[in-house]
């Protein structure tokens, strides 16, 4: 049983190649539903015009304008800015709890539960006390990621082997120093960890951001397409997301083996 | 300078200050246990030890595995476990003042090495002057000389930039006691340092402990449940009895070291060892386990 055996190693050509395979065999498929018409377009447009409105929306000739691009850079401009809030405020609320079993005891009952709330029923009340701006958007998403990262950055911290802590402080560092250069350079690929993590959650969350009262945005991109019954746009806008998710994820993926080298074993 | 010209200034350095001078007085530790049947009682680890120990010296804490001797040793100038008060009874003074805690002069190397996996074998070992107390005890060129000194004392010199998964276990032991030494420490605590290396390592190790005291002679405290390693070592061996820990016997080896396994077969030697391993088998019978390398 070649198929069954969990520690095969697969060379990296090998694993590409079924990757490839799966994609294709995917596309394969979904046209040939499409085209035996057993679905109409309008519920399941077939490859090439899921292709065709990509392109449309790539550079739209008439209007002389990329939708995809300014929608792109909006969504860009909200999950960054976002993503910023996540790390300056999640990082240090994660660290204090992970540091003070009393700060975690006062915290995790108001930020644990959130790991498992659906988020998306807040956004009523996002909109009722926010408004319907940017303010909203960027709120609503700060929200939903930081209840990941900061359970998943106090994990980090409590994680680092207590050895670590008693052989500091024995060689006269005070605490803090203790947790600066001890405990939190441990930490630290755990926790560049939950940023990937907080990132795949905003992208996640930005087309439900964007559902309200946007003029710009991939969210808003789709939500437009579909009141239109355009469903080929729709397919496009829902790839690009995938395709940018992709990307950051695989990005920091990439900046973590750089900075964390030494982490083996 | 070179390195023998520093060890010449420091040992006249050291000679000026007064010999450190610490003391266990009658000091107990007690855990409360409770139960499967949920009856709460006391475990006393530690019952009614009074010890002093001068500078210099290497002083053997020998007892089996399990018996409170590291709970002893984190007494005198040590960090103390978190969240136990220790002792729970009796009085530890390092230079006539009371010793609540962690000791500025005091160095503890453990079996972990704690080395920080992200930093060379330098930077490691120059890792307390990162701390406030040792950047205002050491100067900034200080710091340098002596990181220098240490690693080439170790025989690390040649791996200073190399980072610590690329060293072997007695290596990283290397580091971790460069790291302690770093800071000159007065008294040096020894928690089973070389318990978790291969025979021939140990060996090793010991060696080098024994060229380094030489260098620099200072107040060493050194736990072990390995007979011979005490017997090689030790300028003085004191057998622990096991739960409660008590002093079962405290004598003194007069053998210059370093000593070969020529005297480790010597009449004198396995006297010795037959000494402390009754003393061990009178006073904690089947508990606990202690080593003997052949």
């Amino acid at each position: 049983m070649a198929w069954i055996n969990p520690y095969e190693v697969l060379s990296t050509r090998q694993a590409r190649w079924y990757g490839v395979g799966a994609v294709v065999a995917v596309l394969v498929i979904w046209s040939a539903v499409a085209a035996m018409g057993l679905l109409s377009e309008n519920k399941l447009p077939p490859p090439w015009k899921v292709a065709q409105a990509m392109s449309y929306l790539a550079w739209d000739g008439e209007r002389g304008q990329s939708l995809l691009a300014v929608a792109t850079m909006w969504s860009l401009f909200r999950v960054i800015t976002a993503g910023l809030l996540v790390i300056a405020i999640g990082i240090p609320i994660g660290l204090a709890m992970g540091v003070s079993p009393r700060i975690n005891a006062m915290l995790s009952p108001l930020v644990d539960p959130f790991r498992s709330a659906p988020v998306v029923a807040f956004l009523p009340l996002f909109v009722l006390w926010f408004g319907i701006g940017e303010l909203m958007k960027v709120l609503f998403l700060f929200v939903g990621a930081v209840v990941y990262l900061i359970p998943m950055v106090r994990d980090a911290i409590v994680a680092v082997p207590q050895h670590y802590w008693i052989s500091a402080r024995d060689l006269g560092a005070s605490a803090v120093e203790t947790v600066r250069h001890a405990v939190l350079p441990m930490a630290m690929p755990r926790i560049f960890d939950a940023i990937i993590v907080a990132t795949s959650v905003l992208w996640t969350y930005i087309t439900v951001a964007e559902y309200v009262n946007a003029r710009e945005g991939l969210g808003q991109l789709i939500q437009n397409a579909r009141r239109f019954s355009a469903m080929d746009q729709v397919f496009a806008g829902i790839i690009v997301i995938i395709a940018l998710a992709l990307l950051t994820y695989t990005g920091l993926r990439w900046v973590r083996q750089r900075l964390y080298s030494w982490e083996v074993q | 300078m070179t390195a023998h010209d520093q060890a010449e200034s420091r040992s006249g350095a050291a000679a000026a200050e007064s010999k450190i001078h610490v003391e266990l007085k009658n000091v107990s530790q007690i855990y409360p246990t409770v139960d499967a049947s949920g009856e709460s009682s006391d475990l006393v680890v530690v019952k009614d030890l009074s010890l002093n120990f001068d500078e210099p010296g290497i002083n053997m804490l020998l007892g089996p595995s399990g018996c409170g001797k590291s709970t002893v040793l984190r007494m005198m100038g040590g960090v103390r476990p978190i969240g136990v008060v220790t002792p729970t009874a009796g009085e530890v003074f390092i230079d006539q003042q009371p010793c609540n805690g962690a000791h500025p002069d005091a160095a503890m190397v453990f079996q972990r090495y704690s080395n920080r996996p992200d930093l060379t074998v330098a930077e490691n070992i120059g890792f307390p002057f990162r701390f406030e107390l040792w950047r205002e005890r050491v100067s900034a060129s200080e710091r340098q000389a002596r990181v220098d000194e240490i690693m080439h004392a170790v025989g690390l010199a040649d791996k200073a930039s190399l980072r610590p998964a690329q060293l072997s276990g007695g290596q990283n032991q290397r580091v971790a006691l460069a790291r302690a030494l770093v800071v000159r420490p007065r008294v040096l605590l020894m928690d089973e340092p070389f318990g978790a290396l291969d025979a021939q390592t140990r060996e090793d190790m010991q060696r080098l402990l024994v060229s380094l005291y030489d260098a620099h002679p200072c107040l060493i405290v050194f736990v072990t449940h390995d007979v011979t390693e005490a017997l090689v070592l030790g300028d003085r061996v004191i057998v622990l009895s096991t739960q409660p820990a008590t002093v079962a016997d405290d004598f003194t080896i007069t053998e210059p070291r370093p000593r070969t396994s020529l005297w480790q077969r010597s009449t004198d030697a396995t006297r010795m060892e037959e000494r402390v391993l009754e003393q061990l088998h009178k006073v904690s019978p089947g508990k606990g386990q202690v080593r003997v390398t052949v």
